[in-house]
């Protein structure tokens, strides 16, 4: 489980990039869609999962978002690339069957989350053992973008979910069909159509928003920033989170010193106050 | 740059809380224009002893790294600071800290008592130095230029007393070399004079007091050329040291003739 997830996640395809010009209106969309969640309280994760771009063509579009993004708080995800992400710098990847595994995403790009796209309790169990932060469970609804590939219901959200790890519910979502992908255990829903196509997308921000659960994060100072969590979150994860090297920080949680070895043993509670410390230059 | 000192130059070690230094001089790394002039400053200084602050990471990714991207821990033996800490217990705070960063024991207390001129707070000086010396410490204190603050430190188990030339970033030089002489003659623990030394003849004349050490920073990070005046004082340093071995000749008030008056012509 990893601190600050998005519950709500905006996923590109090739529709909304592949076009002419398409790049620079999905890029303020995505602005758009950000400070509207942003002023909800809430973050949102933006995909970057194409294949209409490679190389370098994803990483210019994978600054441009991050560039955009930046001042809302909104994460960045970069599909199956764990290179672009690692470059641009996005907070997660996701891949897919066939993808790179947790594990060896991690090699390649050690400061990032990593999530899986999974289809079935099994794949998901997997996902989990070879250390995925988050797994992404689809399709649960049928869906306009794998019209081949049979809905798996919310089912495939139970399933995924009975790991204990974050769940986000992708294929068909729409704001209605929310409440049902949280009662069925999930931590989030991702969408396509029914945000980047939707006639405001900031509206349809809020309105995914309205249903999801909201007041269950918990509050932390971390560096003296307000920031929120997941309840339960640790030590160890919140420096995943931050993309900071445990090896490289030192630190204090309610003024005691946290020793190395008890980072992932450390959960944070609501109103914790955490130091991360290194050493800097001086006499 | 290699040293000019001869093999005529015998010294022992400097040994400060059962470890053995063979450089006296120790450097800062602090106020540096960017790290690689850091780097070849703390090289040319020929230090072994380099201290570091502890502060807080910067959240945003994108800003400045620590200073353990630039400096080799293999190499240079890291002294963390308590600097800018105000009461014993923000003090202690910083050494635990700087602790589990896992490099050493070693931490240079330091306890400010007054923000224009950054001189010591003693009495908050003296209760974090003895809690920390019990909770295994080796503390290095930086202290006034005071005789019984230096002896109270002692007593209190610190591993050296380092009172300060001038102060700190001043660059006035050794302003009280009576006072420093007496700490010295006086503790039985090493003292190394921390802050104040402006240039290569203040190292100098400082190690003449006979003292174990010096440290220093912004003389040299502040140098038109750190890694020049790194080197100058490099050799000040061993200069001043070597020149307090070989023991001064005595003052007198009168000319003394350094040619034979005898054989002159008539």
């Amino acid at each position: 489980m990893i601190a600050t997830l998005p519950r709500l996640h905006a996923v590109t395809d090739d529709r909304v990039l592949g076009e002419a010009g398409g790049e620079g209106r999905a890029v303020a969309a995505a602005s758009l869609m950000a400070a509207a969640a942003a002023a909800a309280g809430a973050a949102l994760a933006v995909h970057l999962r194409t294949r209409a771009l490679t190389g370098a063509g994803l990483l210019r579009a994978a600054r441009s978002f991050a560039a955009a993004l930046g001042p809302t708080g909104a994460w960045l995800v970069v599909n199956d690339r764990a290179d672009v992400a690692r470059a641009a710098p996005a907070r997660a990847v996701v891949t897919g069957r066939g993808g790179l595994s947790a594990r060896d995403v991690r090699r390649v790009a050690p400061a990032l989350l990593v999530g899986r796209s999974v289809h079935s309790g099994t794949e998901a169990r997997a996902a989990e053992a070879e250390g995925a932060d988050f797994l992404v469970a689809g399709p649960i609804y049928p869906t306009a973008s794998h019209p081949a590939t049979p809905a798996a219901g919310l089912d495939l959200v139970r399933h995924a979910a009975a790991g204990g790890g974050a769940v986000i519910a992708i294929g068909g979502l729409t704001p209605e069909r929310t409440p049902d992908v949280v009662a069925a255990g999930g931590w989030g829903v991702a969408a396509i159509r029914a945000l980047w196509d939707a006639p405001d997308p900031a509206a349809a921000v809020r309105a995914f928003l309205a249903a999801l659960p909201a007041s269950d994060a918990i509050s932390l100072l971390v560096n003296g920033e307000p920031r929120r969590a997941r309840p339960g979150t640790t030590v160890a994860e919140l420096l995943r989170d931050l993309a900071l090297d445990p090896r490289a920080v030192v630190v204090e949680h309610n003024r005691r010193v946290v020793r190395r070895d008890a980072l992932e043993a450390t959960a944070l509670a609501d109103g914790d106050a955490v130091e991360l410390v290194h050493f800097v230059g001086g006499g | 740059m290699t040293t000019t000192l001869t093999a005529s130059f015998q010294d022992a070690p400097l040994a400060i809380g059962g470890r053995s230094f063979r450089s006296r001089l120790m450097v800062g790394t602090g106020k540096y224009r960017d790290n690689a002039t850091m780097v070849r400053a703390i090289e040319a200084s020929g230090a072994e002893i380099v201290t570091v602050a502890v502060r807080r990471v910067s959240l945003d990714r994108s800003k400045e790294e620590g200073i353990l991207h630039h400096l080799d821990p293999a190499r240079v033996f890291l002294l963390a600071n308590t600097a800018g800490c105000y009461t014993a217990e923000d003090a202690m705070r910083y050494a635990r800290l700087a602790r589990e960063a896992g490099f050493n024991e070693f931490v240079k207390l330091e306890v400010i008592g007054d923000q224009q001129t950054l001189l010591p707070d003693v009495a908050g000086l003296l209760e974090a130095a003895r809690q920390l010396v019990r909770e295994g410490f080796v503390v290095m204190a930086y202290t006034n230029e005071d005789l019984v603050t230096a002896l109270r430190l002692e007593d209190a188990g610190i591993a050296a007393v380092m009172p300060l030339a001038s102060p700190i970033g001043s660059g006035l030089g050794l302003l009280n070399p009576y006072h420093v002489r007496i700490i010295k003659s006086r503790l039985t623990v090493p003292v190394i004079v921390d802050a104040g030394v402006g240039t290569a003849s203040d190292a100098c004349v400082t190690m003449e007091q006979g003292v174990d050490g010096i440290l220093m920073n912004t003389a040299i990070a502040e140098a038109r050329d750190p890694a020049q005046m790194a080197h100058a004082m490099r050799l000040a340093t061993e200069a001043g040291r070597a020149a307090y071995l070989a023991g001064r000749m005595a003052r007198r008030e009168v000319a003394v003739p350094s040619s034979p008056e005898k054989g002159m012509l008539s």
